[in-house]
C-alpha cells in the first residue's frame, strides 16, 4: 500500500485521541470513584445503581421509623410499669385496709394514699411523648381523661398507630387508652374509666370503713392487674418485634450499601494499573509518532 | 524529411520543458500536501512524434511530450464515501444529543431523580410517625416542591433543546443550499474549462470536497451523466448532478434549493411551537433518509413511531425530545392522579380503583362530622404560572370535562371526569404543588384517615403505599418507570456510540484508501524532483554539446 504524509499524521492523531479517550476514563474513574458517570457508559450498572441507591434509602428511613417505634414503645412500656407499680401499691394498701384490726384513722392514711394512687394514675394515664398523648389514641392533641377518671374523648382499641418498618411490613406503636384502662372496651366522652371506677369504689368503701366491701373489691382489683400484665405483655412482644426488624434492617443496610458499592464503585487498584497502562501507551504512541512525522527525504537531500 | 541543422536543440529544449513541467508539478503537489480534498498530480509525459526518417531508416526519435497533467483519484472510493458519510453524520448528531438529553436528566447522581423522590418520600415517612408535627410538614411542602421543579426543570431543558434542534435544522438547510450553489459555480467554471479539452484538476478536487461535505449533511448521490453530445475535442459533454432522495439539488447550472416552513400543526403534542418543516424549494416533499440533517430531525421529532399529532402519517421511530417529554407527561398525570385521588389500579387486573388519595384525608385541624379535606397535593400551574388551588382545579376538570362530554360513570368507583382531566392538562412543564399546601401546609396536608384525629396517619399509609405499587405503570411502580426511562436512555446511548465507532472506522478506511491513491507524499516528490532535476541537467548537457557542435560547424569551417 502506498503511504503518505497525511496518513500517517491522521492515523497517529487518531491513535492519540484514541490513547486520550481512554486514558481520560479511567482518569474521571479514579476521580469520582465511580465506574459510570452516564447512563450509555452501562445502562444495565446505571439501572442497577437507581434502583440500590433508592433502596438503600428505604432501608435508611425504615431504621429511622423504627427508631421512632422503639423510642414511642420505649416510652408506653416505662409508663406501664408506673401504672403497674400503682395498681400492686394500690392492691397492697387495699388488702390491708380489708384488715378488720384497722383503726379508722389507719384506714383514712391508707385512703389517703389511695387517692393520690389514684390521682397519679390519672396523670400517667395522660403521659405525652414530645407533645403527644401517647393512650390517646389517633387523638394525640387531646388528653385522654379528666382529673376524675371519665374519657375525655371516644376511643377503641381499633385506633392503632402504626409504623412502616418495612415494604409492606408496619407495626402498632401505641397502647390505646380503652385497652389498658377500659379492659378493651370502647369508651366514649363522659364514660368513666373501669380502672378508675374501680379504684373509685375501693376508695368509697374505705371512706364508709367497710371492710367486707375492700375485701370482696380486691378480686377486682385483680382483674385489672391481669389486664395490665396482658398489655404488657401484648407490647412487649411488639417491642421484641421492632427489635429483631431494627437488626434486619442493620443487616440488609450493610448488605445493600455493599451491592450498591460493588455495582457502581471502581476497582481503584485496577482502575489505577489501568490508567498506567493507558499512560504507557499513550506515551509510545507520542514519541514514535513524533519520530516517524518528522522525517522524510527532504531532510537527507542535500 | 531532412534532417534539419537544429533538431538536436530542439529535442534537447522539449526535455528541459518536459523537466520543468514535471518539477512545476512536483511543487504544486508539495505545496499541496496539507489542502483538504486535494489529489495529487501526475504528468502524462509520452515520447514525442517522431520523424520518419528518408531511407527507410526507420523513425527518429523526437524527445518528449507532456500531454497532461493529470489527477490520481479513485471514483469509486468517492462513492464510497459519499455513501458512508450519510450514516457517519446521522449517528455522530444523535450521539451528541443522547449526550445532552442524559446531561438533563442528571443520573445517576446524588442530584437526580431518584434521590429527589426518594427524599420526598422519606419525608412523608417521618410526618407518618409524627404527623401532627408542623416542622415535618412544611419539609414535606418541600420537598414535594423539589419533586414538582425537577420535572418542571427536565421539560424545560428538554425545550430549549427542540428549539437549539430546530435551529440547527435551519443552519443545516441553509449548508445545504450554500454547498449546492458552490458545486453549481464550479460546475460551470469546469465545463468552461474542459469544453475546450483541458482537465481541471483542481476545481474538480474542490467539487468532490464540496460533495464530502454535503455527504454527510444528507443523504446525497453525486455523478456525471452524458448528455449526448459531443465536445469540440470528440469527447462526450457530461453534466454533473447531485441527488438527493430521487430528486436533483443540483442538475449541472439549475438548483433546486430545500427550505424550511414553519409548521402550522405541531407534529408531536408535546412539541413547542414553530418548528420548521423541511421540503425542497418548489413545494414538494423531500424523503430524508439519513445524514446530521436526519439525525437532528429525528432527535427534535422523534416519538417512538407513535401516529402524528397532526394525523398525517407517523412520528419518526427515533427516541427523541418528544418521546422524554411524553413519559415524563405520563409519570406527572399519573402519579398525581394516584396520589391525589387515589385512582390507581392495585389488584392488577387492569381495571383502575379507588382507594384513599390526599384529597381523601382530612385537615389537621378538622373536627368529627367535617368532610374529607379535598385538597390536591400536586396540581398544575395556570396561565399565569402561579400554582392553581385545589377547588380552581377541580372545578376547570369538571367544565372542561362537561364540555368534552365526559361524564361520571356511577358504575365505576372513581370519577371518569377526573380521570380524563389529569391526562388531558398535566405535563411535565405546568406540574407543581398546588396552592394550598404552598400557602398552609400544617393545616392542608391531608394525613389523617378521619375527621379529629390529630394522631391517625392511616391517609399517609395509603399515599406511602402506592410507592411500591407495580401495577401504576406497565413498567411498574412509579421509580421502576423512570428507572425505565433513563436505562433506554442509556441503551440508546450506548448503541449510538457504537454505531458511531463503527461509522467511524469505516470513514477511516475510506479516507486511508483515498489518501493512498491521491494523498501527497513527499518522499515521492522528492525522488520525483531528483529525477526531473537530473533530466533537466541532462537535456541542458545536451544543448551544450549541440552548442559546441554549431560552434563547429558555423565558426570553425572556413568559408
Amino acid at each position: 500500500m502506498r503511504i503518505t504524509n497525511n496518513m500517517l499524521i491522521n492515523n497517529a492523531l487518531l491513535n492519540m485521541s484514541n490513547n486520550l479517550n481512554r486514558t481520560q476514563k479511567y482518569q474521571s474513574q479514579l476521580a469520582t470513584g465511580k465506574k459510570i458517570t452516564m447512563p450509555s457508559d452501562d445502562p444495565i450498572v446505571a439501572s442497577k445503581a437507581l434502583k440500590l441507591r433508592t433502596d438503600v434509602a428505604e432501608i435508611m428511613q425504615y431504621r429511622r421509623n423504627a427508631d421512632d417505634a422503639t423510642s414511642w414503645m420505649e416510652i408506653t412500656e416505662a409508663t406501664l410499669a408506673q401504672i403497674g407499680e400503682v395498681i400492686h401499691r394500690f392492691r397492697e394498701i387495699s388488702a390491708q385496709a380489708a384488715n378488720g384490726t384497722n383503726t379508722p384513722d389507719d384506714i383514712d392514711k391508707i385512703r389517703t394514699e389511695a387517692e393520690e394512687l389514684k390521682t397519679q394514675l390519672i396523670h400517667l394515664a395522660n403521659t405525652t411523648y414530645a407533645g403527644r398523648h401517647i393512650f390517646s389514641g389517633y387523638k394525640t392533641d387531646k388528653p385522654l381523661m379528666d382529673e376524675n377518671g371519665v374519657f375525655n374523648i371516644e376511643i377503641s382499641n381499633a385506633e392503632e398507630i402504626r409504623f412502616e418498618v418495612g415494604i409492606g411490613d408496619d407495626i402498632n406503636v401505641n397502647v390505646p387508652g380503652s385497652d389498658l384502662f377500659h379492659r378493651g372496651a370502647e369508651a366514649g366522652p363522659g364514660d368513666k374509666s373501669f380502672l378508675v371506677d374501680t379504684f373509685d369504689k375501693v376508695i368509697t368503701a374505705m371512706e364508709a370503713g367497710d371492710h367486707a366491701q375492700i375485701s370482696s373489691l380486691l378480686g377486682e382489683i385483680d382483674v385489672e392487674i391481669d389486664n395490665m400484665l396482658r398489655v404488657r405483655a401484648g407490647l412487649g412482644a411488639r417491642m421484641n418485634r421492632v427489635e429483631l426488624t431494627s437488626n434486619r434492617l442493620d443487616d440488609d443496610f450493610v448488605n445493600f450499601t455493599r451491592l450498591m458499592s460493588l455495582n457502581e464503585d471502581v476497582d481503584m487498584a485496577e482502575a489505577i494499573m489501568n490508567l498506567n497502562n493507558e499512560m504507557n501507551v499513550y506515551q509510545a504512541s507520542l514519541a514514535t509518532s513524533a519520530r516517524v512525522i518528522q522525517q522524510s527525504l527532504v531532510d537527507y537531500l542535500r | 524529411m531532412k534532417n534539419t541543422t537544429f533538431l538536436g536543440l530542439d529535442i534537447a529544449l522539449r526535455g528541459l520543458y518536459a523537466s520543468q513541467r514535471g518539477m512545476a508539478t512536483v511543487s504544486h503537489n508539495v505545496d499541496n500536501t496539507n489542502t483538504p480534498g486535494y489529489s495529487r498530480q501526475v504528468i502524462n509525459q509520452k515520447a514525442a512524434r517522431p520523424m520518419l526518417i528518408a531511407g527507410k531508416a526507420g523513425m527518429l526519435g523526437m524527445g518528449s511530450d507532456v500531454v497532461s497533467v493529470d489527477r490520481v483519484r479513485d471514483t469509486y472510493l468517492d462513492d464510497k464515501y459519499w455513501s458512508e458519510a450519510q450514516y457517519y453524520g446521522e449517528w455522530s448528531v444523535k450521539d451528541t444529543i443522547l449526550t445532552d438529553m442524559q446531561a438533563i436528566f442528571n443520573e445517576p447522581s446524588d442530584t437526580g431523580f431518584a434521590k429527589i423522590i426518594s427524599d420526598f418520600y422519606d419525608t412523608l415517612q417521618q410526618l407518618s410517625t409524627n404527623p401532627s408535627d408542623p416542622g415535618t410538614r412544611n419539609a414535606v411542602k418541600e420537598k414535594g416542591i423539589i419533586v414538582a421543579k425537577y420535572f418542571n426543570s427536565v421539560a424545560a431543558h428538554f425545550d430549549h433543546l427542540q428549539e437549539d434542534l430546530n435551529n440547527m435544522v435551519y443552519a443545516k438547510v441553509a449548508e445545504i443550499n450554500n454547498l449546492a450553489d458552490q458545486i453549481r459555480t464550479l460546475n460551470l467554471q469546469i465545463y468552461n474549462y474542459e469544453v475546450m479539452g483541458n482537465k481541471a484538476n483542481d476545481l474538480r478536487d474542490q467539487r468532490t470536497y464540496l460533495v464530502d461535505k454535503l455527504s454527510k449533511i444528507i443523504n446525497c448521490q453525486a455523478y456525471e451523466v452524458e448528455t449526448g453530445l459531443k465536445l469540440p475535442n470528440g469527447e462526450p459533454e457530461k453534466r454533473f448532478v447531485v441527488v438527493i432522495s430521487g430528486k436533483a439539488l443540483v442538475d449541472h447550472q439549475h438548483v433546486v434549493h430545500l427550505k424550511c416552513e414553519v409548521r402550522e400543526e405541531k407534529l408531536n403534542l408535546e412539541d413547542i411551537g414553530n418548528l420548521y418543516e423541511v421540503l425542497w424549494d418548489d413545494g414538494n416533499t423531500i424523503d430524508i433518509k439519513s445524514g446530521e440533517l436526519k439525525g437532528y430531525l429525528d432527535m427534535r421529532d422523534g416519538n417512538d413511531g407513535i401516529p402524528a399529532a397532526n394525523g398525517q402519517g407517523y412520528t419518526p421511530s427515533c427516541k427523541g425530545i418528544p418521546y422524554y417529554q411524553r413519559k415524563m407527561n405520563e409519570f406527572v398525570q399519573v402519579f398525581a392522579r394516584t396520589f391525589n385521588e387515589g385512582i390507581i389500579d392495585v389488584d392488577g387486573d387492569g381495571v383502575l380503583d379507588k382507594i384513599n388519595g390526599h384529597a381523601d384525608g382530612y385537615k389537621l385541624s378538622s373536627i368529627e362530622g367535617d368532610d374529607p379535606s379535598g385538597i390536591r397535593f400536586f396540581i398544575m400551574l395556570d396561565d399565569e404560572g402561579k400554582p392553581m388551588s385545589s377547588e380552581d382545579f377541580i372545578n376547570m376538570i369538571y367544565q372542561q370535562a362537561g364540555a368534552a362530554g365526559i361524564t361520571d360513570d356511577s358504575d365505576t368507583p372513581y370519577d371518569e371526569r377526573l380521570v380524563w382531566g389529569y391526562s388531558r392538562f398535566l405535563t411535565a412543564r405546568n406540574f407543581c404543588v398546588s396552592e394550598d399546601i404552598i400557602s398552609d401546609p400544617v393545616e392542608n396536608i391531608s394525613a389523617s384517615s378521619e375527621a379529629g384525629q390529630t394522631g391517625n396517619n392511616n391517609n399517609l399509609a395509603s399515599l406511602l403505599k402506592m410507592r411500591h405499587n407495580t401495577y401504576m405503570f406497565m413498567e411498574g411502580s412509579g421509580e421502576d418507570f423512570i428507572k425505565t426511562l433513563i436505562s433506554t436512555m442509556g441503551v440508546d446511548g450506548q448503541q449510538y456510540a457504537v454505531y458511531l465507532g463503527i461509522q467511524e472506522g469505516i470513514m477511516k478506511q475510506i479516507e486511508n484508501r483515498r489518501l493512498s491513491v491521491s494523498g501527497v507524499s513527499l518522499n515521492e516528490e522528492m525522488v520525483n524532483l531528483v529525477k526531473y532535476q537530473q533530466v533537466y541537467a541532462a537535456a541542458a548537457k545536451m544543448i551544450q554539446a549541440y552548442a559546441e557542435v554549431l560552434d563547429i560547424l558555423v565558426n570553425r569551417l572556413g568559408l
